[in-house]
């Protein structure tokens, strides 16, 4: 057995007296593609910000490599090689495409104590990585706001690739798009894991899930309740599992109660 | 496709309305004065324009981070004191220059300190600070005027180098340092995506805070700077000092282009700003308006520029959010 990229043990998140993920245990593995699945409020949003450093679990361990780690910003996290494409993109719509791609990390060089930009090294570096998404924009200098939800994912991912991330999630990456961008975003999902990326997805489309996963897991009401390798269940188990329809999950929901 | 904001000194259709709008001024106003043309008044609106250059080029960075500070006129007037008592104690003219900046780099620390480390919103914490500072700056001058101060930094500042006052040198380096520090390192693109939405820029790793509190510090500076530039020119300090320069700060940079939402700034529209503003003030005094009119005129540009572009950049912000989700 290899030791999987992160290991997520015991995971619980309060917000007050909410308690929006509760004991949590989560295997990724680089190479694949998992979904996380799960209703509106179900948690996955909460999880994922988790793995991503932008808020503390209130109980559990992350393990990274087998090591235990402990992140207190986006930045401890990128720095062991998770990339986070939130729901919300985090992009800024008035800087241009290598500006974002870079935000954070710049490229710098010192000059007399002064950390001057290298920005011709930037925008060759942005330029490769368009090229290698095969994400149609030509131009680096462009603002982010003048760009289709689809090219933004697509800034987004490289932002992600330029930090040599290990793991990438997305949170609902294609909620937005047009039936096109979507197979864009999707492909782009399966290349990243063809490079050995983890890819953690959050995405509400069954039809998506079944073309890019390899496994799922269901969240609802702050627990994961199921976890399934594509090859052994269909699309109807997942929704009768996101629905609590399933026995699995009424037996569950019965002994918790 | 739309370029980014980071553009400072590209000249973009506000930069050239605003030249329009200068000459077109100028032009009405030498119509209606015969002083208005002459070499004395140009002089006089050079020198009613260099500390709201300097204060205006802070309040750039701080309206281009979605930040406001209220207090700046009455942190000129701390400044100014400082300045005026290093002159008495017969420092340097030299080192005089550097106590306004020191000073009001304190000073926006202090600033900083409070907006920033305290999480109160930039207008309600500096509106607090311009009590205190007010209080203090009536402690210090105790009713009465610091007049009658030694010459040596008006000379100091009118001298010239290959025939350029050192006070123009001045505030084109300062243009230039900011400058360089927004296009050039990663200042520009922070200071900017914490204007644009401070949470982005946060999980994308800006340093929030720092740039936040560095802000405050630069500003504070600069309007220090402003303050060695006050005393020069009018070798005294009296109670009211500052009491406009937020205002018109304010109203010069939204005039130049600068959004007060936040995210986006031009440095060139801001001194453009500033001349236009300082040429108004001066015409309508010309044409026997009282100063005491000049904060309605100046508050009255300030709201026409918002009243016109926030139903536009609201515009903007609800289609972005809408092409987002
Ligand atoms: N910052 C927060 N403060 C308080 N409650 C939160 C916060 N973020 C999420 N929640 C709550 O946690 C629960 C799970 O939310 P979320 O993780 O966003 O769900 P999902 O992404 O699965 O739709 C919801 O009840 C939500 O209201
Ligand atoms: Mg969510």
């Amino acid at each position: 057995m290899t030791v999987p990229f992160l290991r997520a043990t015991g995971i619980t998140k309060r917000f007050g007296a909410l308690t929006a993920l509760r004991d949590v245990d989560l295997d990724i593995n680089g190479g694949e593609v998992l979904a996380l699945l799960g209703d509106n409020g179900a948690g996955k949003s909460t999880f994922i910000k988790i793995l991503a450093g932008a808020h503390p679990q209130s109980d559990g361990e992350l393990l990274v490599e087998g090591q235990p780690v402990e992140f207190s910003s986006p930045k401890d996290a990128a720095s062991s090689g998770i990339a986070t494409i939130f729901q919300e993109l985090a992009l800024s719509e008035n800087l241009s495409i290598s500006e974002n791609v870079f935000l954070g990390r710049e490229l710098k060089r010192s000059v007399l104590g002064i950390p001057f930009l290298r920005r011709k090294a930037m925008r060759e570096r942005v330029d490769g990585l368009l090229h290698e998404l095969d994400a149609h924009i030509s131009d680096p200098e462009a603002a982010v706001g003048s760009l289709s939800g689809g090219q933004r994912q697509a800034v987004a991912i490289c932002r992600a690739l330029n930090l040599n991330a290990k793991l990438v999630i997305m949170d609902e990456p294609t909620a937005a798009l047009a039936v096109a961008e979507t197979r864009k975003v999707l492909e782009l999902t399966r290349r990243l894991a063809g490079r050995g990326c983890a890819v953690v997805l959050i995405s509400h489309n069954i039809a998506d899930v079944f073309e890019v996963a390899d496994r799922m897991v269901v969240f609802r009401r702050g627990r994961k309740v199921a976890e399934r390798r594509k090859e052994d269940t269909t699309p109807e188990e997942i929704v009768s599992l996101i629905t609590g329809a399933h026995p699995d999950v009424r037996a569950l929901e019965q002994n918790n109660r | 496709m739309r370029q980014s904001s980071l553009r400072f000194v590209a000249i973009g259709g506000r930069e050239w309305a605003l030249l329009g709008a200068v000459i077109l001024a100028s032009i009405v106003f030498s119509v209606a004065s015969p002083y208005f043309v002459t070499a004395g008044n140009a002089g006089t609106i050079v020198r009613n324009s260099t500390e709201l250059m300097l204060a205006g080029l802070g309040m750039t960075l701080l309206l281009a981070m979605g930040s406001i500070d209220v207090s700046i006129g009455i942190l000129m007037g701390l400044a100014a004191i400082a300045v005026a008592h290093a002159l008495l104690a017969s420092v340097a003219p030299a080192l005089a220059l550097l106590v306004g900046p020191l000073t009001g780099a304190g000073l926006g620390l202090l600033t900083a300190l409070v907006v920033v480390r305290g999480r109160v919103p930039a207008i309600v914490g500096t509106l607090g600070l311009l009590g205190v500072y007010r209080m203090g700056v009536f402690a210090l001058l105790g009713g009465q005027w610091l007049s009658g101060l030694p010459a040596g930094l008006t000379e100091l500042l009118s001298s010239t180098i290959l025939g350029i006052p050192l006070s123009v040198l001045v505030i084109g380096l300062a243009y230039l340092a900011v400058w360089l520090a927004l296009r050039r390192t990663p200042y520009g693109p922070h200071l900017l995506s914490i204007g644009n939405a401070e949470e982005k820029a946060r999980l994308s790793g800006v340093p929030v805070t720092k740039v936040r509190i560095a802000t405050f510090v630069i500003s504070g500076a600069l309007t220090g700077l402003a303050a060695s530039f006050y005393v020069a020119s009018y070798r005294n300090v009296e109670m009211a000092i500052g009491s406009t320069l937020a205002l018109d700060a304010i109203a010069a940079v939204v005039l130049g282009g600068t959004s007060i939402m936040g995210g986006r700034c031009s440095l060139l529209g801001t001194a453009l700003g500033v001349v236009l503003l300082r040429i108004l003030q001066n015409g309508l005094l010309l044409m026997g308006v009282p100063s005491l009119w000049q904060p309605v005129v100046t508050g009255a540009l300030l709201i026409s520029v918002l009243a016109l572009e926030l139903p536009v950049s609201r515009l903007g912000d609800m289609k972005e959010k809408w092409m987002q989700r």
